[in-house]
């Protein structure tokens, strides 16, 4: 539905956490970040699930991860499918014709999105569905079956989607800026697609079955249930639901996006009124646990632009010459874009505030940052994933990232690892090595007339 | 932007030595303290609700409560500056804001429990020794001038359309204006002004504390102990709005580039969480649209079967920014409510003329009212919406922030413990067919209402309405008798409206 990177901001604290069954598996301890017992199942198909032990009584949270998404739209003028798919994933199959019905009885709380790197489909319902749950769901990935004509009607939904955020400054930017920094790769064009593409839908049926066999593969969704269960038993069924799913999956050919060797910058016009939002982008890493330099980008980001920064105190609270300043240094599961983002008050202040922002990049690549202000960063990543782990919904979109960009969840302790040994110079580092004029890709938005 | 503001999102830890932990029972809501004690939970979350929203904004003022909140929340304290604030709630995840709806303000925040001192520090002299300085006025003005002249009107459609349709059905009561105000009462507001709404409304005898979570034995009575001194004060009544509903049809345009047009329709119906007829008109409202749900017979018949936009829901609560959250609200609590429906944007740029698709959507949303209205459901209908509704409704209270703001909406509608969330399950239980149809004759009808329509050339949409010809669709694969049936129905469904009670408004004068 959006299509926004979110940055594996993951840990939480050690022991905060009561724990009263006590499964196999892994446990938590001193040494390990993620504050939840789980169980890792691993099918001879392929299919993973993580079945983690999270408060919520009474209440499970099922989350079927899908590792596509508009990164894997990989041919012309299919653009926006993987989304249009998600909404085919509600039409039902032989045994159970009518999804949202038998859903509907539980009282089940549901939903899906998609992403650059996903599309998830997730429930929240009672325990004592679980079972019910995992017949359903693991149905529908094997034997979902639709008619071209429902196929048709469901595109209309998507143009009525497309165009009811398609004026928001936000959407109008972003697909701005992918198209501006990405000649190659499908991060590209955003998650929704392109409008003419969405329009072409309806006649793309038979090509809708052939993206679901290559991708709705067990090789290719992670399966992460959060909440209060019996883990011996949902590890029986889903061997029970999953074990019969035939492998298959074929990866796409996502084309590597060529070095960037120049800076560009563009100025764009939106068809309504705003302030002008200047975006500075550079070009980013995929994301790895074990790349420190990786991870003290995502740091930088923070200390250069967060609301702890001192760029933030001077433009936004003490000259308030920007209405907002905001980072997005999150990484993807292929190389991206980290970025700044500013909304100017004064329209004739625009290229001083930009260049006040090259100059606070300039800084962090020739000053060591303030030892105390690395370590409340770390701590405030650490510790903004534990306040955000307050649900069993909430447990399972946390570790999300981390399945979404290796297909696991254990190197989220491998992230924690690194983050917990960036030193001041991995963070110059980080911005001498991506914050580069050649890679920097700066789009200023403002309104028509 | 929904009048909230909140500054600092970030991580606390520093894990201190825990403090023994309330032991967790029922809620105790008295006129002063909600004590929601969750000794398991991790986090401590506050909710510090002032009787007075922006039904209490002085007339040339509108907007002035919420400006006001968001001094409180996104400003200095005489302790410390902002600057200073943002540094010490960075390394905690935790942070504060506050929402203004019609009747009451909150002031929200949320910590781990090992940071709960240094955090409720912060969070105590925000709500007792604000500054008030001209930097953080200018500075939220400045921002909230720029959502009123251009964000409200240029983002989402949707949204402004709902703000519209309660402006139009509260016109001349304390509720027609929305609680960002207009541009130009906000533009009139002075740092004094502010300083004049928190001295009358920030008073000890018009807040209530509420605090739910792991926290110590005693802490909400702490809290409370210390809002208490706040001096005493003298709350001017609002007396609360009975709208009528209109006579006939009145329409409202608004003249906007679009290429897709939301509509929103409703009335004001009699009916808040304490009536008898409450629950089973949540049953039937369930039937017929619940929110972001594909269960209701409007997100059947608009987007499942017709496939013309996304989503199609009804309402007997507000429920500002739905396009954001799935939940209902907390904290939206009135003493007067609107029956009102939301159809999501139609495409003005679909096949066929310009408006028939828009027009086809609201005759289909009225024709689904209509039926419902006039027949009615049937036992089996009523059975399957409890079914639903009952599991449904345990997703509501998923976090303590929540619990804790449907305790204060208990104590806004003096519903006793264990209080609404809490005792909804079994009243659906209770409800009879004979309940739900009595509830929907006397609340729902399809004969007069407000209706909002953002759209271009909205000349044109008038002129089609009136002239009361047929706008029907065409579909891009075959459909079956019986439905091409219904529609030529749907789209020769007639408006009963008045060429003078339609109007017509461009953008740039909307909530001027």
């Amino acid at each position: 539905m959006r299509q926004v990177f979110v940055a594996a901001m993951v840990v939480a604290c050690v022991g905060s956490h009561p724990l009263t069954a006590q499964p196999q598996g892994v446990q938590p301890s001193a040494r390990r970040v993620f504050p939840f017992p789980y169980e890792t199942v691993v099918l001879e198909n392929g299919f993973r699930a993580y079945l983690i032990k999270a408060g919520a009584p009474g209440q499970v949270a099922y989350v079927s991860i899908v590792r596509t998404g508009s990164r894997d739209e990989v041919e012309p003028g299919k653009s926006g499918f993987a989304h249009f798919f998600e909404h085919m994933m509600f039409r039902g199959t032989e045994k159970y014709p009518n999804y949202d019905a038998e859903t509907t009885k539980m009282g089940a709380f549901r939903n899906a999105s998609t992403w650059a790197d996903q599309t998830a489909y997730y429930l929240v319902a009672n325990t004592e569905y679980l079972e019910k749950i995992m017949d359903i769901e693991s149905d529908r990935f094997m034997n979902l079956k639709y008619a071209e004509p429902d196929f048709r009607t469901e595109a209309g939904a998507i143009l009525g989607e497309y165009q009811q955020g398609a004026r928001e400054p936000q959407r109008w930017l972003n697909e701005k800026v992918r198209e501006a920094a990405f000649e190659k790769h499908t991060y590209r064009h955003t998650t929704i697609g392109f409008e003419a593409d969405v329009r072409a839908m309806p006649q793309a049926y038979e090509y809708s079955k052939s993206f679901y066999q290559r991708f709705y593969r067990p090789e290719n969704v992670v399966l992460v249930v959060a909440g209060d269960f019996d883990i011996p038993k949902a590890k029986a069924l889903v061997t029970k639901y999953y074990a019969g799913w035939t492998p298959g999956y074929k990866p796409p050919p996502i084309e590597p996006e060529p070095a960037q060797t120049a800076p560009r910058e563009r100025t764009v016009k939106y068809p309504g009124r705003t302030l002008p939002i200047v975006a500075i982008n550079y070009k980013a890493p995929a994301w790895d646990a074990k790349n420190r330099t990786g991870v003290a980008l995502e740091v930088l980001g923070q200390v250069a632009f967060g609301p702890n920064s001192a760029l933030y105190r001077k433009l936004v609270l003490q000259e308030r010459r920007v209405q907002s300043l905001f980072p997005s240094f999150g990484l993807s599961r292929d190389p991206y874009l980290v970025s700044v983002q500013t909304m100017i008050s004064n329209p004739a202040d625009v290229e001083a505030v930009e260049a006040e922002v090259t100059a606070a990049v300039k800084t962090f690549q020739e000053t060591l940052v303030d030892p105390k202000q690395l370590a409340d960063t770390k701590s405030a990543i650490k510790y903004g994933f534990l306040m955000s782990m307050e649900t069993a919904q909430d447990v399972a979109f946390a570790v999300m990232p981390t399945i979404v960009n290796t297909g696991k969840l254990e190197p989220i302790e491998e992230y924690f690892r690194s983050l917990d040994a960036v030193t001041p110079e991995d963070v110059r580092e980080a911005a001498r090595k991506y914050l580069i004029d050649s890679g920097r890709t700066t789009i200023t938005m403002v309104q028509e007339g | 932007m929904r009048a909230m503001t909140a500054i600092g999102i970030a991580a606390a830890l520093v894990f201190g030595a825990a403090q023994e932990p309330a032991k967790a029972g029922p809620y105790v809501a008295d006129e002063r303290i909600i004590a929601l004690p969750e000794a398991e939970s991790p986090f401590v979350a506050f909710n510090i609700w002032v009787k007075s929203g922006s039904a209490s904004d002085p007339k040339g003022k509108e907007g002035l409560a919420s400006l006001t909140a968001s001094l409180i929340s996104g400003g200095s304290t005489r302790e410390d500056s902002l600057e200073q604030i943002l540094e010490k709630l960075y390394p905690m995840a935790a942070g504060y804001g506050a929402s203004v709806d019609r009747e009451m303000t909150n002031v929200t925040g949320r910590v781990h429990r090992d940071n709960l001192d240094a955090f409720y520090a912060l969070f105590r002299n925000a709500l007792l020794s604000p500054a008030f300085t001209e930097a953080d006025f200018n500075r939220l003005k400045a921002q909230r001038m720029n959502f009123l002249e251009r964000a409200r009107r240029y983002s989402r459609d949707e949204e402004l359309s709902k703000d519209l349709l309660f402006w139009m059905a509260y016109q001349g009561t304390p509720y027609q204006h929305p609680a960002e105000g207009y541009v130009d009462s906000v533009r009139s507001i002075t740092l004094d002004d502010v300083r004049g709404f928190y001295r009358d409304h920030y008073v000890r005898n018009n807040v209530v504390v509420a605090v739910g979570g792991g926290y110590p034995g005693g802490f909400p009575e702490r809290v409370r102990k210390d809002l208490d001194t706040l001096p005493q004060g003298t709350v001017r009544e609002i007396a609360a709005p009975a709208p009528k509903p209109p006579a006939g049809t009145k329409i409202l345009l608004v003249e906007k580039a679009t290429d897709a047009s939301p509509i929103s329709f409703g009335y004001p119906i009699a009916l808040l969480r304490d009536d008898p007829d409450f629950v089973p008109l949540l049953v039937a409202n369930s039937y017929l649209g619940e929110h972001r749900n594909s269960v209701g017979r409007l997100y059947q018949a608009i987007r499942e079967t017709r496939g013309m936009n996304y989503g199609n829901y009804s309402y007997i609560e507000a429920f500002p920014g739905g396009y954001a959250t799935q939940q209902p609200r907390v904290n939206v609590a009135r003493r007067s409510q609107l029956f009102e429906i939301w159809i999501r944007p139609i495409s003005q740029t679909a096949p066929g003329n310009l408006h028939d698709r828009t027009l086809f959507a609201t005759r289909a949303a009225l024709f689904e009212l209509d039926r419902l209205a006039d027949g009615g459901m049937t036992p089996e209908a009523v059975a399957a919406s409890k079914e639903f509704l009952r599991n449904y409704v345990g997703t509501w209270g998923a976090t303590i922030s929540r619990r804790l703001g449907y305790a204060v909406d208990d104590a806004f509608y003096g519903i006793p413990a264990p209080g609404f969330l809490q005792s909804l399950k079994a009243a659906i239980d209770k409800v009879t067919p004979a309940q739900v149809n009595a509830a929907i004759k006397k609340h729902l009808h399809s004969d007069t209402m407000y209706m909002v329509i953002v759209t271009a050339d909205a000349a044109a949409l008038k002129q089609k309405i009136l002239s009361n010809q047929a706008t029907p669709i065409t579909y891009a694969g075959e459909r079956k008798a019986a439905l091409l049936e219904e529609d030529k129905a749907i789209a020769a469904l007639p408006f009963k409206v008045k060429e003078a009670d339609i109007t017509i408004l461009g953008i740039d004068k909307v909530f001027q």
